[in-house]
């Protein structure tokens, strides 16, 4: 960490950086924007509709043009709404999203933050995007908003407990937090990846990160049929477009973060397969997670909110907890 | 000129920003009217302690630092603030007295905080610091400390425990 900041400031180091930082910036909004496409066509294949294909060539400017029209709407305030605030909030919700990236490692050779906490760094940060949708849900002064906020803290808290103990079993594999150290001991065939050490912990991690992106069958906050649309019921305009481009970016970081802690990160799946580059096949690990993620939001309904909290306390936390155990017996036992 | 020696590394720049945020931070939970906008200032100052954990080299200790108080305490709290009924917006007549005392007291504070920390020596330890300093918490948790870390572990049981048995009685009809 220390080298970041014993070089002289100089205009040159502060315009690398902020440079990386918007190519970065770039690579999420074109991913964020063709996600979104993937997602309804994938939705509307699973349902036997065609999904967007008017706007341009098989629709694929179809979020383009909802953008557009986003940007151009008017700003709406309401009268009653803690006004600071509910600027604040959407603008709060995104920067998290966005600064957990710089600890991702997509290739050995690509810059990031090598940060020897990766792992807390990513959970400590997305757990500041609750504490906007909690105050985005209280600033609009809506009832139906603040009950969003209220769903979303109550959730986001009680499932960020299993998400960080169904890491634990990969730490004490790895013996390190460091995301590239992760990575790197999963190396050889694919059966070294985390996922068959730890499908436990694979599967505590995969639904505590559903229900941390708020998506379906996790999706209470924003629950549109008993909330209308939660906590950014009041939001119009590039405010709203703000919590869905956070939503969009926590897809691209649990993506990423699933294929470096369970999937081998840049690892082939057999090391006579080393000759294609390592961001591919981080790319297409990466892809198949999305795929996965939006495939479980148009087979799974809601769940009740009375289940929710039951499923976290009394089930993912026991089993993330079998696996801590497991897995030190595993380490005794095995070497 | 001065008698500190400055030079401009990011170090320098990052803990004047950091310690200005803090600082902003905590005046404004102590100024601001609305309950919920003091909790969000100070999980802004925990946001910026933060940074400055980050600066001594403690990354562990900062991250934790973030789940926890801004992750955790502050979302509890607001959550709290907001499942309350209150009148914020009323504000208390100033009494002329008890503010001068306060002030007095606090400027005390300051010159013994003040002396204390400008006469303190810091001693440079012996060995180096570990790179990995995580592993190393880790280490000395489940050996030298081993006993302080189990009562710990008992005391938020009991805490646990505590909390349970108080929600049960509220649930049961008087």
């Amino acid at each position: 960490m220390q080298r970041f900041w014993d070089d002289p400031v100089s205009w040159e180091a502060a315009g690398r950086y902020a440079l990386v930082a918007l190519a970065l910036l770039a690579v999420v909004i074109v991913f964020v924007t063709y996600a979104i496409y993937f997602e309804r066509k994938v939705i509307g294949w699973m349902q036997f509709r065609q999904g967007p294909n008017r706007t341009g060539p098989l629709g694929l400017l179809q979020t383009v043009a909802d953008v557009a029209k986003l940007l151009v709407k008017e700003d709406t305030i309401p009268a009653k709404a803690d006004k600071a605030l509910f600027v604040l909030a959407p603008a709060l919700a995104f920067i998290p999203s966005f600064t957990v990236l710089a600890v991702i490692p997509y290739g050995l050779n690509l810059p990031f933050a090598d940060l020897n906490v990766g792992f807390l760094y990513y959970v400590a940060l997305s757990g500041v995007t609750t504490i906007a949708i909690v105050i985005a849900g209280w600033a609009s002064n809506n009832k139906y908003a603040l009950l969003g906020g209220m769903r979303s803290a109550a959730q986001m808290i009680s499932y960020e407990v299993p998400l960080v103990l169904s890491v634990v079993g990969v730490a004490m594999l790895t013996e390190s937090l460091n995301l590239r150290d992760i990575v790197l001991r999963q190396e050889g065939y694919f059966w070294h990846w985390n996922v068959f050490p730890q499908i436990i912990g694979f599967a505590v991690f995969v639904v505590a990160a559903v229900s941390e992106l708020n998506r379906t069958p996790f999706d209470l906050p924003e629950a549109e049929s008993e909330l209308v649309a939660g906590y950014h019921v009041e939001y119009s305009g590039f405010r709203f477009a703000f919590f869905m481009l956070a939503e969009y970016v926590y897809i691209y970081a649990i993506a990423c973060l699933t294929t470096i802690l369970f999937l081998g990160g840049w690892n082939a799946p057999f090391p006579q397969l080393d000759f294609i580059p390592g961001l591919v096949w981080f790319a297409f690990k990466f892809a198949l997670i999305v795929f996965s993620l939006f495939w479980i939001r148009a087979t799974l309904p809601r769940l009740r909110v009375d289940q929710l909290m039951g499923l976290a306390w009394k089930a993912l936390l026991p089993l993330a907890l079998a696996n801590i155990l497991l897995t030190a017996l595993g380490i005794e036992w095995l070497g | 000129m001065f008698p500190f020696n400055l030079n401009p590394t990011g170090e320098f720049f990052a803990f004047f920003a950091l310690a200005v945020c803090a600082i902003t931070g905590a005046v404004m939970a102590l100024s601001l009217a609305k309950v919920v906008h003091t909790a969000l200032s100070l999980a802004f100052t925990f946001v910026s302690l933060a940074g400055l954990f980050i600066l001594l080299g403690a990354e562990f200790v900062a991250f934790v630092q973030v789940l926890i108080y801004v992750g955790a305490v502050t979302i509890l709290m607001i959550f709290g603030i907001m499942m309350t009924k209150h009148r914020d917006e009323e504000r208390e007549r100033g009494r002329p007295l008890l503010e001068t005392l306060a002030a007095v007291f606090c400027l005390c504070l300051f010159g013994i905080l003040f002396f204390a920390i400008r006469s303190a020596g810091f001693p440079v330890p012996e060995t180096a610091l570990p790179a990995d300093n995580t592993t190393e918490i880790g280490t000395l948790l489940f050996t030298k400390y081993a006993v302080p870390f189990e009562l710990v572990s008992v005391l938020l049981t009991a805490a646990f425990i505590g909390a349970v048995a108080l929600a049960k009685r509220e649930e049961e009809p008087a």
